[in-house]
């Protein structure tokens, strides 16, 4: 009490300071290079050519445009499932294996996370040709007579997108397959639980907030991809942000771009939101 | 019993396995692209029938490659310090503040990290069109910020929730000025957040793609729009040299990044 005393000035000088003032910066840059770009793209998507929805009208009605959707779901749909489907078990011994040996493969998921992007999809470019190396294989071991179409078609891009996102599904489930508490498991077994049932009943539901978070963002992730898509998809199988590209790059229409534009962002936010509401694994423990 | 690697019984050989499998199909794409990047084949045939150095002649003898590159490097080194700068400030800010809509104001910052890229760089480039920032080093630099930050603003954000305030206050008592006290106390402590920030921002930037295509000119290209360019015309084994150089600067960071953190435990 003493010092309060005798440290007014310094109190004040205290509580003064460590507001608003620092997001400040932050808060200009966002505002005047996010907010305001994107809303106003998204104006020009009513109002060009003519003020109206017909850019939307075109954008939902026609059966182009609705390959493009198809494609785009059917990619992000089938990424999601064969990451977490081939995620979930890695994120299992990841989380229960001795340490040596979980941080080599922990270093071999970060590097490949860590590796240029583009690098990784030319890989894949390479791997995935006619005369490329799965090919071979194939071949090789007698599974197939002839070269398969691996690039410029779906199923390239499905390959090259899975490898990007499994790091995505398996680091997030490490944490939540370690947090349970391997009692339950047991307890689950003194009742007479077979391994199945342990498994289905148990250690599947209590990881399954974190499978659901982790689906969700490989999903929101998968749907707004162009890179990877581009390079492996070819010009036919385009995906909804190849044509948010095409049509400002090429066609230079700027109304349906932002149309597209607008499509991805709201089912990108509501499926963030939901993300944020329903299967924040931090929340629901 | 699932939960006990010793007690796993016939499911401990099948996670190993697949865990294995997953670990080369994660590695092996590199491995095959450093592999290929000394090989002799035009089209990257595997295994190759000799091997040579000549793609890498051909990067080096390139002088596009390496000014694209070093354009990287200058466009990454200054989106580094910004995001590191205005994300400090930032997260300070959402720290110690108590003023009205700071959590929407933190989930606003994050935003640009889950928005699909593409909508961003399209709304960016339609600005610095009106702007005349298009095809500029400046216009690059806000759009790489933008991305770069909310990594900086999570890591020290992390940083300074585990730095109790009272040592800085304790500094200011004793006659420091709030921003000595700030630079001298609360920078130091929080320098392993600071480290992560500018390693983020710099990668983030570093490997960015699609904004960069968006940005780019003839004239300013960073080296991913440069291998961007060069893949939609061929797969040529030169873009296997720069991936390999690349992946080993990927490899360096890391052990850098392992270094750091062992030599903040001991």
């Amino acid at each position: 009490m003493v010092v309060s005393a005798t440290t007014d000035g310094g109190q004040r000088k205290i509580r003064r300071n460590g507001s608003f003032g620092y997001v400040v910066p932050a808060l200009l840059l966002i505002a005047f290079f996010f907010i305001i770009p994107v809303l106003m793209l998204l104006m020009r998507s009513v109002l060009e050519p003519t003020p109206g929805l017909q850019n939307y009208r075109e954008l939902l009605g026609s059966t182009t445009y609705l390959r493009v959707f198809m494609n785009t779901f059917t990619v992000a749909g089938l990424v999601t499932v064969v990451a977490v489907v081939i995620g979930f078990p890695v994120a299992w011994l990841l989380a229960i294996m001795p340490d040596k040996w979980s941080r080599l493969v922990m270093a071999i998921i970060i590097l490949s996370m860590w590796t240029n992007l583009l690098a990784r999809t030319y890989a894949w470019m390479v791997l995935l040709q006619r005369t490329g190396v799965v090919n071979k294989m194939l071949i090789n071991l007698g599974i197939i007579d002839k070269p398969l179409a691996l690039v410029n078609n779906l199923v390239g891009v499905t390959i090259g997108m899975t490898y990007i996102m499994l790091p995505f599904v398996i680091l997030p489930l490490i944490g939540i397959l370690k947090s349970i508490d391997p009692a339950v498991l047991r307890a689950a077994a003194l009742c007479g639980a077979n391994k199945r049932q342990c498994f289905t009943r148990v250690l599947l539901p209590l990881s399954l907030p974190g499978i659901a978070s982790g689906a969700l963002m490989v999903f929101v992730m998968s749907l707004g991809y162009y890179v990877t898509p581009a390079l492996l998809g070819g010009t036919s199988n385009m995906m909804l942000a190849e044509l948010v590209a095409q049509f400002v790059q090429s066609l230079v229409n700027w109304g349906m771009g932002g149309a597209a534009a607008l499509v991805l962002l709201v089912v990108t936010l509501v499926l963030y939101a939901v993300q944020l509401k329903f299967l924040n694994p931090n929340r629901a423990r | 019993m699932l939960l006990d690697f010793e007690k796993l019984g016939i499911l401990r050989p099948f996670l190993i396995g697949l865990t294995a499998l997953v670990c080369l199909f994660l590695i092996l794409p590199i491995v095959f692209i450093a592999a290929l990047s000394f090989g002799s084949s035009q089209w990257l045939i595997f295994p190759p029938p000799s091997w040579t150095f000549k793609w890498y002649q051909m990067l080096f003898a390139d002088p596009r490659w390496l000014y694209s590159a070093l354009t990287s490097l200058k466009i990454a080194a200054i989106v580094t310090v910004l995001s590191v700068v205005i994300g400090f400030l930032a997260a300070l800010g959402l720290n110690r503040g108590s003023f009205f809509g700071r959590e929407a104001l933190r989930a606003l910052f994050l935003t640009p990290m889950i928005l699909p890229v593409v909508v961003l760089a399209v709304a960016l480039y339609a600005l610095f069109l009106q702007l005349g920032l298009a095809g500029t080093t400046v216009g690059f630099i806000i759009a790489h910020l933008l991305i770069a930050l909310p990594f900086s603003i999570i890591s020290i954000g992390n940083a300074l929730e585990g730095f109790d305030k009272s040592i800085e206050d304790a500094a200011i008592l004793c006659g420091a000025s709030p921003w000595e006290a700030r630079i001298r106390v609360t920078v130091p402590a929080v320098s392993h957040g600071i480290f992560a920030a500018a390693i983020f921002s710099f990668l983030a930037s570093w490997d960015e793609v699609v904004l960069a295509i968006f940005m780019a000119s003839p004239t300013l290209q960073t080296l991913p729009v440069k291998i961007w360019a060069t893949l939609r015309q061929d797969l040529t084994p030169v873009i296997a040299a720069a991936s390999t150089i690349l992946i080993a600067f990927t490899i360096l960071l890391m052990v850098l990044a392992a270094l750091f953190r062992k030599g903040r435990k001991a």
